[in-house]
């Protein structure tokens, strides 16, 4: 749950419109059960993301619904980010009939109701959530979609090893998991490939001073040719200005939650800095086109990549329902854990042979001058990803 | 009812009045509370009953945090650090072995592979909770008001802190998984029915008592015997019990959890709730989850939108939370001590019927001596009383008068141990006694105050239980002993009724009544007449005349009215500037000149001096 943390405006994309609820006379009707936060801190990140999700059901619907033969009910209730309620209504959605469930994009919520769904074999989609530990907690329903913290790990570190880097300094703060065990994930990936770690530094979030971290870097006596660090928003800005301020120039990578565009606004001093993001919208892509189309469709652009990653979720059960040939859930949930090479918008997504949190590509991005170039677009191996 | 009559009749029941109407009145919500559930297991689906056990959840968590707050009047922030604490120790001791090995790797061997059923967990749990409870409510006891709620928003934080800290053993900021869900409807129902019982029964109790005795005056109950410490400390543990109890069930009903789920946001829900209901009685508790509950499942179904009643309902997600704070307000707005304020259900006390009273009359008291030994006590400067020594026996009535700021009230706080003085000591019965006014009042000085220290919010009768609990074994004794010391002073039928209800010369007979509650050698009463009309003065002497006759105790009193201290007292001390200028019989003290020149100025006294009538005395 990376950009959990980062402050999206939100946008109550559900107020605007009625449920999807369209009683087409064809065919079959399924039931997608949508508990997801519409109101409290998780909204931010719900939204977008089931805006996403909403218009690629709106788009199958139009063609006869999933496979084209299941028109969608997508019924959403709101958790009020909140874990017990989460659980309630996951419950209601299932005795309203769910055959697919959608959840937060946190990892608690999501496992509470994934603890519901895992009995019944009803297949459990989490929104954005990306902390790696979430499928393992719930079992063989639970999915994760967007790139879970340790793909992105392993694409940075992918890339680092490809550019000649040898020795690393990871810096990371027990507060969030995302900043504990990122870097770590790095770390884990870098010295299999040959790297070494030669420091670790911890700091607390909203730490204003750096000096302590920054002396013990400079004092090294094996100097690191990179910094690795998940550090964001207001860790992040603070600890690069007193490093190059310390004299210090050694390259810094991040990972997602550092594509802001406060970040972007720090100019000259985040030049060379490397990081992640869900998909990179290059001229002629199939993300540009997304962009432009939902644009229309929302009446305002995407604010990040968790638009797209909810269509792409509504793509994935697309083809799952195809491949399943029946709207038996545990049939749909065989269909997903066997998804192999399923080109969505972003680049091709796989989860054969993962433990159910995708691999998809990652696009590495460089911060050049003031604007986020991108550098390449790479899918880690699955025997690459450490276990989280 | 007649055959509740008769039982009562008889002189002590099997339990007290007043544990006999609490218990009374648990049972009811206890019966709400299972028809809500059994209404749920018949008629609702599974997601009904996930809402009513969660319900039975927070209302054992909001009962605790009423046990405390609801007594002492100190509004706790903390208690969701309990509940916090309470889920993490019962995750990690239910939690199976081999998903431990994975989860969490670095857990310490003795807390590692326990695999408690939920009950055997819940035990250890409880008995956690008394150790932790003890731990962290002894640094509280030592704070008042809002500085001891400071400190329980400290605690929050702080076990926030540690539970992130605590990586090996609670997965520091990570979901925390894998606990296995046993808790269903009839657990949470059972447990929380405990803690309804508990926290109706505990108002009764004489920690009870004597922390809600404290929360309305604290000086008034520290000269009634109550060592509001003491009381406080057995509140907040019991508090902490049952959070930690909710926080046993929470763990199970989630299966995941973080420490955020115990910070800020749980806080304040609970508090919400309990404000909404009434924080001063478990009937609020109960209430304000009820209502809060209902609301939200109520507004929550109309919020998605739909067809109703033939209308087109527009999605409103936010609604709940909409609905909801404006319920709030409404209620804060119209009914500021919450929907049932201050008042229980009372079922049995409706009906008016009064514990009986105890037949067998007032002992009277042994031969005793209170003694001030060159007392002083300075204030910054100022002495206000300077180098007094006195000494009252019991079987007397004794008057101290002087002019406005002669120090006598001083005098007075002093001989009650609740001012320290400056230089001198008091004993009482020979021995040396260092102040410290509940241990005096234990010890046989009871006291009344100049400005009336009742306790506005207890009825009138739980006023004097409250002293009478100091003295008395029980409480069945203690109630008897009450509604007599209330009949003597014609308050009986008010015994029922909130204090602040009574007229002002009703209040200082009940102070009356509550001092003579503690079964006093010696009755000091500063001003007890004041602000009464002849009547009521007349009425008091003759009560208190009645009153050292029967049982033979010593009076010190100090007043303004001159006819009552002439015709009541057999010795009269006179001060000025702090020092005793007279001291003897009413007729001594009326002809003494330095007497009369502190009142009427040494003109007057010379030229009565002179007077041949008046000699020296």
């Amino acid at each position: 749950m990376p950009s959990l943390y980062r402050l999206h405006r939100a946008a109550l994309y559900a107020a605007a419109f009625s449920i999807a609820a369209v009683s087409m006379a064809s065919a079959e009707e399924i039931i997608i059960g949508a508990a997801t936060a519409q109101t409290g801190v998780l909204a931010p990140y719900d939204q977008p993301a089931l805006a996403g999700l909403r218009m690629a059901l709106d788009e199958l619907n139009a063609k006869g619904g999933l496979a084209g033969k299941y028109t969608v009910k997508l019924m959403i209730k709101d958790t009020r980010s909140d874990t017990a309620q989460t659980a309630t209504v996951a419950q209601e959605l299932i005795d309203a009939g769910a055959k697919i469930m959608i959840t937060p994009c946190d990892a608690d919520p999501s496992i509470s109701a994934g603890q519901l769904t895992q009995p019944l074999g009803i297949p459990t989609l989490t929104l954005c959530g990306s902390a790696p530990v979430l499928t393992g907690a719930v079992g063989d329903v639970m999915f994760g979609t967007y790139p879970a913290d340790n793909v992105q790990a392993t694409a940075v570190a992918d890339f680092a090893v490809s550019e000649g880097k040898k020795k690393v300094f990871l810096l990371t703060s027990p507060d969030t998991t995302y900043t504990a065990n990122l870097p770590e994930y790095f770390g884990k990936v870098f010295e299999k490939k040959g790297g070494a770690i030669v420091g670790r530094g911890t700091f607390t979030m909203g730490q204003p001073d750096f000096s302590a971290e920054i002396t013990n870097i400079k004092g090294l006596a094996d100097k690191p040719d990179l910094i690795m660090t998940a550090a964001y928003e207001p860790d992040f800005p603070a600890f690069i200005q007193q490093l190059r301020g310390a004299g210090v120039t050694i390259p810094v990578y991040g990972a997602d939650a550092i594509g802001t565009p406060t970040i972007k606004a720090l100019g000259k001093l985040v030049d060379g800095v490397v990081y992640t993001a869900a998909g990179y919208a290059e001229p002629g892509s199939k993300l540009e086109a997304f962009n432009a189309a939902f644009t229309k469709y929302a009446g305002h652009a995407p604010e990040s990549t968790y638009e797209v990653n909810g269509y792409e979720i509504g793509l994935i059960l697309d083809q799952a329902v195809k491949t399943a040939g029946s709207d038996d859930p545990k049939a749909i949930r065989d269909a997903i854990a066997n998804l192999k090479d399923f080109e969505g918008i972003t680049g091709k997504i796989t989860y054969a042979g993962t433990n159910r949190m995708p691999l998809r590509p990652v696009a590495l991005m460089r911060y050049e001058g003031g604007e986020g170039k991108h550098v390449e677009t790479l899918i880690p191996d699955a025997s690459d990803v450490p276990a989280p | 009812m007649v055959a509740a009559a008769r039982t009562e009749s008889k002189p002590r029941g099997f339990m007290p009045a007043a544990f006999r109407n609490a218990t009374a009145d648990a049972l009811c919500m206890v019966a709400v509370l299972l028809l809500v559930a059994l209404a749920a297991f018949f008629f609702g689906g599974v997601a009904m009953q996930r809402v009513v056990t969660y319900a039975a959840i927070m209302l054992t968590a909001v009962l605790g945090l009423q046990i405390f707050s609801g007594n002492s009047g100190i509004v706790s922030f903390g208690q969701a650090a309990f509940v916090g604490l309470g889920a993490y120790a019962t995750g990690i001791l239910t939690m199976p072995a081999a998903l431990q090995r994975t989860a969490l790797r670095d857990l310490p061997q003795f807390l590692a592979g326990h695999e408690l059923s939920f009950f055997a967990a819940l035990a250890l749990v409880l008995a956690l909770a008394v150790f932790i409870g003890l731990l962290t409510g002894t640094p509280l006891m030592r704070l008042t008001g809002s500085s001891a709620s400071i400190a329980t928003l400290a605690m929050l934080i702080i076990v926030y802190t540690l539970l992130v800290a605590g990586r090996e053993i609670t997965r520091g900021s990570q979901p925390f998984y894998g606990v296995p869900r046993e808790v269903g409807l009839w657990t949470a129902a059972a447990v929380a029915s405990v803690a309804l019982i508990a926290a109706r029964l505990f108002r009764e109790t004489s920690f009870g008592l004597a922390s809600r005795a404290a929360a309305n005056d604290e000086r008034g109950a520290a000269a009634v015997g109550v060592d509001q410490r003491i009381a406080r400390l057995v509140a907040w543990v019991v508090g902490v019990i049952a959070a930690m109890a909710a926080g046993a069930m929470m763990a199970q009903f989630l299966g995941a959890f973080s420490p955020r789920d115990f910070y800020f946001d749980l806080g304040f829900t609970m508090l919400a709730m309990l404000i909404v209901g009434g924080m001063t009685s478990s009937l609020g508790a109960f209430a304000g989850v009820i209502v809060t509950i209902v609301v939200i499942e109520v507004v929550r179904r109309f919020e998605g939108g739909g067809e109703m009643l033939g209308l087109h309902l527009p999605v409103l997600f936010g609604l709940t939370q909409g609905v909801l704070a404006i319920a709030m307000i409404l209620v804060i707005w119209r009914r500021p001590t919450g929907l049932f304020g201050e008042r229980e259900l009372n079922l049995l006390r409706r009906s008016g019927r009064t514990p009986e009273m105890a037949s067998a009359p007032p002992r009277q008291v042994g031969a005793d001596r209170l003694v001030a030994d060159h007392l002083s006590r300075r204030y910054a400067g100022v002495v206000a009383v300077d180098d007094v020594s006195l000494s009252f026996e019991t079987d007397s009535i004794t008057g101290i008068i002087g002019p406005n700021g002669a120090g006598k009230t001083t005098l007075l706080n002093m001989l009650a141990g609740d001012v320290q003085p400056s230089a001198g000591t008091v004993s009482v019965g020979g021995v040396q006694r260092q102040a410290s006014a509940f241990r005096f009042a234990r010890s046989g000085i009871a006291r009344t105050f100049q400005n009336i220290r009742v306790f506005p919010s207890m009825t009138v009768l739980e006023n004097v239980v409250v002293a009478a609990r100091q003295v008395e074994p029980d409480l069945a004794h203690a109630e008897a002993a009450a509604m007599r010391e209330l009949f003597r002073m014609g308050l009986d039928k008010f015994a029922d009724q909130p204090a602040a209800r009574l007229a002002y010369g009703q209040r200082r007979r009940l102070e009356v009544a509550r001092a003579l509650a503690l079964k006093p050698r010696f009755l000091l009463l500063d001003e007890p007449a004041a602000g009464m009309n002849a009547v009521e003065t007349a009425e008091l002497v003759s009560i208190l005349s009645a009153v050292r006759a029967e049982r033979r105790i010593g009076v010190v009193l100090i007043e303004h009215d001159m006819r009552l201290v002439m015709n009541l007292c057999e010795r009269i001390v006179v001060i000025d500037h702090g020092r005793v200028i007279a001291d003897g019989t009413p007729a001594d003290v009326q002809n003494n000149p330095a007497v009369i020149a502190a009142y009427l100025g040494s003109r007057t006294a010379r030229a009565k001096a002179a007077s041949p009538e008046n000699q020296p005395a």
